[in-house]
């Protein structure tokens, strides 16, 4: 088992979001999240992280604990986390923020491959490369933080609601990018309210309510999608 | 006005916009990465001029180190082959009587600036990091640490004024028939190159980017792997050494004492607002177009009478635009 969750509790100040949490992830797994808004998926990315603090449980990544451990450790060990709301440095062209996603010393001998793996994913990166990534499109900013975070060289690749607020043609050529990434090899999770977009990437899916796993599919991917939705979740579009 | 009056004002805007642009920079870049005011960062100056002329001056260490080297050389006399490998140290150290001059006082300076830069953040600003509050706090914290620095350095050094050695001697150029000192000349041509040497740090080096990936969103630098814990006392450093050579500059033109830079701080807050809060680039602008205003001004009116217009323009300004020149385009 690459990753693993077990009982986590994580929240902010007094209040608890995340409660008694787990999950897991296999290597070469994709993993869905969905659930209400609200409900503590972003907080419990956040929390695997390493940027707000575990309470009580553990995270297990290869093999060793990184419950707690400082986020610059965790994302030196390939857990790369792509933030909600395409997070990146505004002020800064493409070129910078792709460069800063390969902060980490253990990309440096890929970084010029690496580049060119991001930009044959997102070739309108590449037209853009000197621009400042307050002025892209929201579409472009999520392939940018998307691209930020394949430079990191994931082991985990975790996605946070990747395709929020886009157009549906933008959103499409998001969820193809994405899931030539998954078929690349690279373990993920992602977090998405359109279930239909996690369905066309991940085997097994996890629902999120009240801050904690209520629901948990069989793998997915081999049958028949509609059936599978019904079954676990009822009619859902 | 005649040319004569056009040329001083020019030479002299320039001298004042570069010393306030190399102080209002380092404030600019803790403001945009920290979020918090320096008020230590006049005492800065002062450490770095005292610093420069403590390693320069003949009255500085080179004297303290007097008595040092002629024991040496006394006690060699009479000790074998231990007391023959010291005699030229011993030697050294007499013959340096003149001073250590400005190549090992600069760096000294900015050596000692970067190390009381860095614990200045870790005894006045990191127990506050992150808490309620925490700017406010930090006013007075660094407050009381520019106080204890002037205090400081009022008991080691005396009250007496000092001078640096001037790293030109000759007489002033001549620019169409106006004489601009060649301390001056030094500061106009040597800024902008301290200036550019910042700009490829923050540009091009990977710690340098990381300062400003910091300043834009730390949250998403935690996620890229930065060490943010590690930037904050960083950019103190670049900071306080920004200021030190603000120091080392204004040491070579006019006196040290305990409490210079403090109107320069004044005027550097002036700047960095002018400019825009953490832009860089507006708050060089900032400087150089703040530095012509004060030398017109004191040439029209009086050298009194510059604050006054200064703060008059940085309020007409502020009220056409709010957020300085450059407000919102930090670097
Ligand atoms: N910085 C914060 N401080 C306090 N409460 C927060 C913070 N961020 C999120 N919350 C609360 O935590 C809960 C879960 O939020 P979140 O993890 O963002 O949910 P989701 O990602 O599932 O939409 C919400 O009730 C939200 O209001
Ligand atoms: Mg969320």
């Amino acid at each position: 088992m690459l990753f693993q969750v077990e009982n986590l509790t994580s929240g902010y100040g007094k209040i608890d979001v995340v409660r008694d949490l787990s999950l897991h992830v296999d290597d070469g797994e994709h993993v869905g999240l969905f659930g209400p808004n609200g409900h503590g998926k972003t907080t419990l990315l956040r929390t695997i992280s390493g940027l707000i603090e575990t309470k009580a449980g553990k995270v297990t990544f290869q093999g060793e604990d990184i419950t707690n451990l400082d986020a610059r450790k965790i994302v030196a060990r390939g857990l790369i986390h792509v933030p909600q709301g395409n997070q990146l440095f505004p002020r800064m062209s493409v070129q910078e923020n792709l460069t800063l996603g390969a902060y980490v010393a253990r990309t440096d001998k890929h970084k010029s491959s690496n580049f060119e793996k991001v930009f044959s994913l997102f070739p309108r990166l590449k037209e853009r490369l000197t621009q400042r990534a307050q002025t892209l499109s929201g579409g472009e900013r999520q392939m940018l933080s998307i691209g930020v975070g394949l430079m990191g060289m994931p082991e985990l690749l975790i996605l946070d609601e990747p395709s929020v607020g886009l157009a549906p043609i933008i959103k499409e050529e998001l969820a193809r990018a994405i899931a030539e990434i998954a078929a690349s090899g690279v373990t993920m999770i992602v977090v998405d309210q359109d279930v239909e977009l996690l369905l066309g990437i991940c085997e097994r899916l996890y629902l999120i309510e009240k801050g904690t796993v209520s629901l948990e599919t069989a793998d997915v991917s081999q049958v028949d999608q509609a059936e599978i939705l019904e079954m676990y979740f009822g009619k859902v579009t | 006005m005649s040319l004569e009056a056009i040329v001083a004002i020019i030479a002299g805007g320039l001298v004042s916009g570069s010393l306030y642009a190399l102080m209002a920079s380092g404030l600019s870049l803790v403001w945009g990465t920290v979020r918090m005011f320096n008020f230590a960062h006049g005492a800065l100056v002062m450490v770095g001029a005292y610093s420069a002329w403590y390693m320069s001056n003949r009255g500085g260490l080179a004297k303290a180190l007097q008595p040092l080297g002629k024991s040496i050389i006394e006690s060699s006399e009479n000790s074998g082959a231990l007391g023959g490998l010291l005699l030229p140290l011993g030697e050294w150290l007499v013959s340096m009587r003149g001073g250590f001059g400005l190549v090992l006082g600069v760096p000294f300076a900015i050596l000692c600036c970067g190390l009381v830069g860095y614990v200045m953040y870790v005894l006045l600003v990191k127990p506050f990091v992150g808490k309620p509050g925490a700017d406010l706090v930090v006013i007075i914290t660094t407050i009381a640490g520019a106080s204890f620095m002037q205090n400081g350095v009022q008991v080691i050094f005396g009250p007496r004024y000092k001078q640096l050695d001037r790293i030109l001697t000759g007489p002033p150029l001549q620019v169409l028939e106006t004489a601009i000192g060649l301390q001056e000349v030094l500061v106009i041509v040597l800024t902008p190159v301290a200036l550019l040497l910042l700009h490829f740090f923050l540009k091009h080096s990977k710690l340098g980017m990381a300062i400003r990936a910091v300043a834009q969103n730390d949250d998403f630098a935690h996620l890229v792997g930065i060490n943010v814990g590690q930037i904050y006392p960083l950019t103190f450093v670049v900071s306080s050494i920004l200021a030190g050579l603000c120091g080392v500059m204004l040491g070579g033109l006019f006196f040290i004492l305990p409490t210079m830079g403090a109107q320069e701080l004044l005027f550097a807050f002036v700047v960095v607002v002018f400019g825009g809060l953490g832009s860089l680039p507006g708050t060089i602008i900032g400087a150089y177009v703040i530095g012509f205003i004060r030398e017109s001004s004191a040439y029209i009116f009086s050298l009194y009478w510059a604050p006054v217009v200064l703060f008059a323009t940085l309020i007409l300004v502020l009220i056409f635009r709010p957020r300085g020149l450059m407000g919102g385009e930090e670097s």
